[in-house]
């Protein structure tokens, strides 16, 4: 019998195999998709081959692309974008790892305390989140962001709508700043050089500007994995999970199994209570089927295959919140079109925000081409100058907000893309019942009934549709700010990429799932650590560093309460995931 | 069997199959009514054909709605271009390979979208253009059982060929004019107003559409339809931008990188460089480095 077995390798589950590794557990990590072993033989950066949903090496399936992808049944126009495989959707995250709002945990009286989903609070305080904050920020490590072109003007736009620079971890007050994020600063030739051949490490460390977050971050080349410059979990956290033994006394290396997805969590009952027991999973190639026992499970499959998998499990759902309250930062999308070059497809996707607690925030968003194209033409808004859908606002951008198609589409991309400045604004949205997954009708795949996610954007509450028109109107004042020409907004219809919430922590047993230690109030030694478990959308900022320092806290509670551990995040201090013995002991393995 | 001449009329033409006919004057082998509807029959080969040529017909009708192009479908829709569009970038053949090989959508939605066409969607009546062939009684039964054969029977046809037909059915219904003309599919005669009209009606889950569908349903299924059309209207307006800009062209699978530049970058003037790394790094904002740790 395993200690723990963690389903799922992304942003959350990587976090909590290298925390239990640490302390010596005996770890089997089960990932549905595939460990990416030779990024830089695998990935082309290329963004059908990376980002297609239906092909690209960065979807949501199993490891054989040749093999259709998972099917989700989206019962509106949305689009939900996540990646299997270690490191999760971390592998094509942006790195921005910014805190959340204090105003989102619980015990906050500042004088805006009323602005935020007060029904839906974190079970404790900032200050308590703060060691585990610390924890992370070093071990990823974060860092302030190094500015191109597109922050530069990003910026200069932010210098004219009246706020202060934000130069804290915490977020005080309306600001702006460069990101915070998990991208190793640049060094030596990295950022300063077109040549490629200059471009290998140890020469260049860290960012090169290459431009691909999107598509997976593969530099600079020659980099041992855990020095490549994005701290995506493949990246960082895996790494230490599987070389344990060698950074941290009385670690142990997990065992990682990949294209193997776990279709079952098992229980029994134990005193006359329900307990997880371990879990059945199906090797993607071979079809076999294979059970193990622990002593803890830890689900980690992200906000859609939780909820998929406890419904598949009949695991209980006692007050009906399994699934339910999804927050997905109700995204917009306004850009700016500018007469000079503003350097939009060089440098990390995204490195300067503005934050407005309590509204959410806006940040920069540079990309290639064609979903540069996509995010043109996905709106709620119908098509501009045709139909509106019943929509198409207007307000400080120019005309009304729409899907850019046929000649507008050609002539506005045609100003080229360096000259087209991105704005995405991420709304902090209330957690809302309606918002859920379920299981779909349509017929399973080979893991079972497949999710249905439901995102009704017509009836989202009073306050997050404030939040988002205010954003809105701020994006088109810092675009025009910056100087750009005209000014269009689209009005996505929902496009979950931040996901959260579908697991939820609380307070009320009434409507959650995991109590403040992450535990399932149905079924003990079950514990949920990922995005599922956030108690809210984290009041906006991107929710990853977030969720990795509360998967931390959970990591805590899991060795204290069943493994006579205890805490070490207080006292401790923490191994940077940059660490040579983490580089030469995956050199050995040949990872 | 009891289906009046006339319906049969209303369905091939909503369908866009007599005016493909006319279009592309193919001869239609005069079988007789001994028709057995199974796959050694002539006509299915036939008719199986002359649906995929329809359903590419339909795509490059859409990819240059997206992206209009110097292509003759561009002028067709009213708004040709004197540079490359989706035509030069192969978009039709990335929707048709996407859609018949990749998007897994169950077969049992793409068969009822089919039944719905065959089982009197399509016969609602509309007004006949004149041009259509004047095909003889017995062929048009032949060909329409044919096709409602194809379409009734899971899994028959390819999600492609599904696509266009549902498409052309609207074209027919928001411009019956467009069931004769250039091109072998009503959806590519369209202005490019009119193709907008198509998809207000798919975005708006048109309740007709919606009602003809969700009846062909098994049970567990009715009520999946409207979302569905609503996600289908939009993929597919996204896909043909995504598949444009994109690198899907030219893209050499072995060598992980493209064989030419795609015509998408040309479009949008992008340059991916060595793909390594830019001369980029401005330095950092107000000169700080790391903020305070408060
Ligand atoms: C384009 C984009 C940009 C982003 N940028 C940022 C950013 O800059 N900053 C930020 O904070 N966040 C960002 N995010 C969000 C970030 O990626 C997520 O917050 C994070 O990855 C969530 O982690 P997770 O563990 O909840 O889920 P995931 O990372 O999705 O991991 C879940 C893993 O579980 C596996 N799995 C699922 N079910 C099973 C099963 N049954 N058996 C086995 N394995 C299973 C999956 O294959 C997957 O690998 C971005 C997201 C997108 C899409
Ligand atoms: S821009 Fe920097 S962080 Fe992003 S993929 Fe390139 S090297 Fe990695």
């Amino acid at each position: 019998m395993r200690d723990v077995i963690i389903i799922g390798a992304g942003g959350g589950g990587a976090v909590a195999a290298k925390e239990l590794a640490a302390q010596g557990l005996d770890v089997l990590v089960i990932e549905g998709g595939p460990r990416h072993a030779k990024p830089r033989e695998q990935w082309s950066r290329l963004e059908n081959d990376a980002n297609n949903p239906l092909t690209g090496y960065l979807r949501v399936g199993q490891e054989d692309r040749s093999k259709p992808a998972a099917y989700r049944e989206l019962p509106q126009n949305s689009f939900l974008w996540q990646v299997s495989g270690v490191g999760g959707t971390t592998q094509h995250y942006f790195g921005n790892s910014p805190r959340a709002y204090p105003g989102v945990f619980g015990g906050y009286d500042g004088p805006d305390a009323a602005l935020y989903d007060v029904e839906h609070l974190f079970p404790y305080s900032y200050s308590e989140m703060v060691p585990y904050y610390e924890w992370v920020e070093t071990t990823l490590p974060v860092q302030t962001a190094a500015v191109g072109t597109k922050e530069s003007v990003y910026l200069q736009g932010c210098e004219t709508l009246g706020l202060p620079v934000q130069k804290t971890k915490t977020t005080l007050e309306a600001s702006y700043r460069p990101q915070e994020n998990a991208i190793l600063q640049p060094g030596g030739t990295a950022g300063k050089t077109n040549d490629a051949n200059l471009l290998k490490f140890p020469q260049a460390t860290g960012c090169t500007f290459c431009g691909h977050c999107f598509q997976g971050c593969a530099s600079p080349a020659g980099a041992p994995r855990n020095l490549a410059a994005k701290r995506s979990t493949d990246n960082s956290y895996m790494p230490m999970a599987l070389t344990a033994e060698t950074w941290a006394q009385g670690g142990k290396a997990v065992e990682l199994v990949t294209d193997a997805t776990v279709t079952k969590v098992r229980t029994e009952d134990v005193r006359g209570e329900l307990t997880a027991r371990g879990v059945t999973w199906l090797d993607n190639r071979t079809g076999m089927v294979h059970t193990e026992d622990a002593k803890v499970v830890v689900m980690a499959g992200g906000a859609v295959e939780n909820p998929r998998l406890w419904f598949n499990s009949d695991l209980p759902n006692p007050n009906d919140w399994v699934g339910r309250g999804f927050t997905d930062h109700y995204l917009d999308w306004t850009f700016g079109v500018f007469e000079e070059n503003v350097g939009s497809s060089k440098g990390p996707a995204s490195a300067a925000r503005t934050d407005y607690p309590g509204y959410g925030m806006n940040m920069n968003v540079g990309l290639m081409p064609g979903i540069e194209a996509f995010t043109m033409t996905f709106s709620d808004s119908g098509i501009r100058g045709q139909y509106t859908n019943g929509r198409g606002m207007s307000g400080e951008w120019d005309g009304k907000t729409g899907r850019l198609i046929g000649p507008e589409l050609k002539d506005v991309l045609g100003h080229g893309l360096d000259n087209i400045l991105n704005v995405v604004s991420i709304v902090d949205d209330d957690v809302s019942p309606i918002n859920r997954v379920t299981l779909s009708t349509l017929p399973a795949d080979e893991n079972g009934p497949i999710p249905k996610v439901r995102f009704d954007n017509r009836h989202r509450t009073a306050r997050s549709q404030r939040n988002r028109e205010f954003l809105a109107r701020e994006a088109a004042r810092l675009l025009k700010g910056a100087g750009a020409k005209k000014v269009y907004r689209m009005d996505f219809p929902a496009l979950p990429l931040h996901v959260h919430s579908t697991m939820r922590m609380g307070e009320s047993e009434k409507d959650s799932v995991v109590d403040h230690s992450g535990e399932t109030r149905a079924v003990k030694r079950l514990f949920i650590a990922d995005n599922s478990a956030l108690p809210n959308s984290v009041g906006g900022p991107n929710p990853t560093l977030t969720m990795q320092a509360m998967v931390t806290r959970i990591s805590e509670h899991i060795v204290t309460r069943y493994f006579d551990g205890e805490a070490w995040v207080a006292k401790g201090s923490p191994v940077l995931s940059t660490d040579s013995r983490i580089s030469r002991r995956l050199v050995e393995l040949g990872l | 069997m009891g289906t009046p001449q006339v319906d049969r009329r209303f369905f091939l033409t909503r369908v866009g199959v007599l005016g493909a006919l006319a279009a592309a004057g193919t001869a239609v082998p005069g079988v007789a009514r001994a028709v057995t509807t199974g796959p050694a029959d002539p006509l299915v080969g036939v008719v199986s054909k002359l649906l995929a040529e329809l359903a590419r017909d339909t795509l490059n009708g859409l990819a240059v709605f997206v992206v209009p192009g110097p292509d003759g479908y561009s002028r067709t829709q009213g708004t040709p271009r004197s540079e490359p569009g989706a035509m030069e970038a192969k978009t039709p053949d990335f929707l048709i390979e996407s859609l018949d090989n990749y998007v897994p959508m169950p077969d049992q939605i793409a068969a009822a979208v089919g039944r719905a066409l065959a089982n009197g969607l399509a016969d609602v009546p509309i007004v006949v253009p004149n041009g259509l062939p004047l095909i003889p009684n017995a062929l048009l039964a032949d060909l329409d059982d044919v096709i409602k054969l194809l379409l009734r029977n899971d899994s028959a046809l390819p999600l492609s060929a599904v696509i266009a037909l549902l498409l052309n059915t609207q074209a027919v219904r928001v411009d019956p004019s467009s069931a004769v003309g250039p091109h072998l599919s009503p959806f590519s005669r369209l202005s490019f107003a009119k193709k907008a009209e198509v998809f207000e009606l798919l975005e708006h889950a048109d309740p007709q559409l919606v009602k003809a569908i969700d009846a062909e349903l098994p049970e567990p299924l009715k009520g999946t339809v409207s979302g569905i059309l609503q996600f289908i209207a939009g993929a597919l307006l996204e896909f043909s931008a995504f598949g444009t800009f994109c690198e899907w062209s030219t893209f050499d699978a072995d060598k992980l990188t493209v064989s030419k530049r795609p015509v998408g970058w040309d479009l949008a003037k992008y340059d991916p460089g060595s793909m390594d790394g830019w001369d980029e790094f401005k330095g950092y904002y107000q000169g700080r480095q790391k903020v305070s740790a408060r």
